[in-house]
């Protein structure tokens, strides 16, 4: 399986001729196998962080290394959701899911592609909606798609990029419990290496082993948690327990801490 | 039950009927209007019996269209208020389109056969072209100016040059639809894909697309929308300069048809020429529409 080691990364934007540090010297790393999410306030650049782990966008100084390799754009090795855009609105959800499956597994036949197609879309769900386009599902559908095709892709590393961010409370809570059901599986197989980025502290508690969060202007690692609750998680078990509480608050002031930090107040909400 | 017989269409009709009847001033011809007239009302009863929501719209233009051929009956053949030779009698039309049915459709198939060989040839080229530019900013620019200044040029006026290029006539023709089309379908194409929402690309990217199927898969199909904006522009306009083209030196097709009967001042065969002319578009159009609609279905 993959690790990731992100080293010193530093990426500036150049907008309208000023220079704009997007992050800055960030270091963390992923085991093979592990689920860390990126938590932090909307402008710490974790969704450049996440472009730059998707090799679309590139480090100003620093690298990103997977299996001890530097990354140098897109890789196979690699599949990823976005918040949304992530289906193509011209192939039905099944195609959209056989699309990403023939990208990476140029080997097998046509009706293989859609065989494993189906038997995503069947995990998420949506067997009664495959033939549908994205344009006629619902949000928290459309999701489940880009989910389905991750997954079906069966890349090392899983990138998500606060992929139930729009989605409404109800939604949401259901596909956090899809993802994670499908991401634990039943044993039989390696689990995938996940970067979540996300700004829901419940969320990133919830699913992930590590939280990496990050603080803004310019982003950067204000520290590296790991959550202490054993899986298979339940939400049920864990959201009412004191330990839930403490190590939420825990986050929490960290959270806010660092932004009473930044606006010079001591007194925040 | 009967209240779907007592409309205004169905009225129109009998009164159609009945005005035929009428003492003619001149030959009128009223065997083909009635033909005509019962066809087209079978056609009527038949929808208005199967189709229940969609026969108001269709039951309106016929009903359209039999007040227009009351009027046109009364003011040429009965009363005589129109001048025979510039407007015969509708009777004479359709006699008139009957009888030269076989020549009208080899017209509309020499028609036809050069706007498809030039509307083509300028879809095959300028749709890749437009997705090459479009990628790249200044190329696109570039192109975006250039082909602007060359598709300002109305085509008409490249056909004497095209005369003295090319072999022959119908060859102008293909190159004149060529060159109309051309210039629209590369300026949407290049406007679809610069306006591609970048996130569609990333996805794709993502996906380790190959370059091919980036162009032919990921962003032909999101430019689509865009592109047949200037394909419908490029259509209309073809129309336009066929018929003028054979109006000008052309041997056969239907603009040829229209030019060479009025020279001649036969004005019924003009009419002919032009209606069928307004009913090949149509049908042309509509055709067009469905594919449109088939291959946008996922909007």
């Amino acid at each position: 399986m993959s690790s990731i080691k992100v080293e010193d990364l530093t990426v500036d934007y150049n907008e309208n001729g000023r220079k704009f540090t997007s992050l800055k010297n960030v270091t963390f790393s992923v085991e093979s196998g592990e689920f860390v999410s990126v938590i932090g306030s909307s402008g710490c650049g974790k969704s450049t962080l996440l472009s730059v782990l998707e090799g679309i966008n590139f480090p100003t100084e620093g690298r990103v290394f997977i299996d001890g390799k530097p990354i140098s754009g897109t890789g196979k090795d690699r599949g990823a959701v976005f918040q949304n855009y992530s289906l193509f609105p011209w192939m039905t959800a099944r195609k959209n899911v056989a699309f990403g499956i023939k990208q990476v597994k140029k080997d097998i036949s046509r009706g293989e592609r859609y065989e494993i197609a189906d038997e995503f879309l069947d995990k998420v769900g949506l067997s009664e909606f495959k033939n549908k386009y994205p344009s006629r599902l619902s949000g928290g559908m459309q999701q489940r798609v880009a989910i389905a095709r991750a997954l079906a892709m069966d890349t090392d590393i899983l990138l998500m990029d606060e992929p139930f961010g729009a989605l409404d409370a109800k939604n949401r809570a259901v596909l956090q419990e899809l993802l994670m059901e499908l991401w634990e599986g039943d044993g039989s197989r390696e689990r995938k290496t996940v970067v979540f980025v996300t700004h829901d502290i419940d969320e990133s508690i919830l699913l992930s082993d590590k939280i990496v969060m990050l603080s803004a202007h310019p982003g950067h690692v204000i520290k590296e948690i790991s959550v202490p609750f054993k899986r298979p998680r339940n939400r049920t078990d864990i959201v009412g327990t004191k330990e839930y509480s403490k190590f939420r608050s825990e986050l929490m002031s960290l959270f806010y801490g660092d932004i009473a930090d930044r606006i010079g107040s001591e007194v925040i909400l | 039950m009967a209240k779907r017989f007592l409309r205004v269409t169905n009225l129109l009709f009998l009164i159609l009927l009945a005005v035929q009847f009428l003492p003619d001033i001149t030959e009128s011809c009223s065997s083909y209007v009635i033909g005509f007239a019962v066809i087209a009302e079978i056609v009527v009863l038949i929808v208005s019996a199967f189709s229940k929501n969609k026969s108001d719209l269709f039951l309106d233009i016929m009903g359209a269209l039999y007040a227009l051929l009351i009027a046109w009956t009364l003011a040429s053949a009965k009363f005589g208020w129109l001048r025979e030779s510039l407007f015969p009698p509708p009777g004479r039309v359709f006699r008139q389109f009957i009888e030269d049915a076989d020549k009208i459709f080899i017209n509309i198939g020499s028609s036809l056969g050069i706007i498809l060989r030039g509307y083509i040839l300028a879809a095959v080229t300028a749709i890749p072209l437009g997705l090459l530019f479009g990628q790249n900013l200044r190329l696109g620019s570039a192109a975006s100016y250039i082909s602007k200044f060359l598709g300002s040029i109305p085509p008409i006026v490249y056909i004497p040059y095209g005369i003295a290029l090319l072999p022959t006539f119908r060859s102008v023709s293909v190159f004149v639809i060529f060159l109309a089309s051309f210039y629209p379908i590369l300026a949407s194409t290049m406007s679809g894909v610069l306006n591609i929402d970048e996130k569609l690309i990333n996805s794709a990217k993502v996906l380790t697309v190959g370059k091919f199927t980036m162009l032919f898969s990921v962003m032909l199909p999101a430019a689509l929308p865009q592109i047949f904006i200037g394909c419908n522009q490029g259509l209309s306009v073809s129309f336009i300069l066929l018929t003028s083209a054979e109006m000008i030196g052309a041997q056969d097709g239907m603009g040829y048809y229209v030019k060479q009967y009025s020279d001649f001042g036969d004005y019924t065969r003009t009419i002919v020429g032009l209606l069928v002319i307004g009913i090949v578009v149509v049908i042309v159009s509509f055709l067009f529409n469905k594919l449109q609609t088939l291959l946008l279905r996922w909007k």
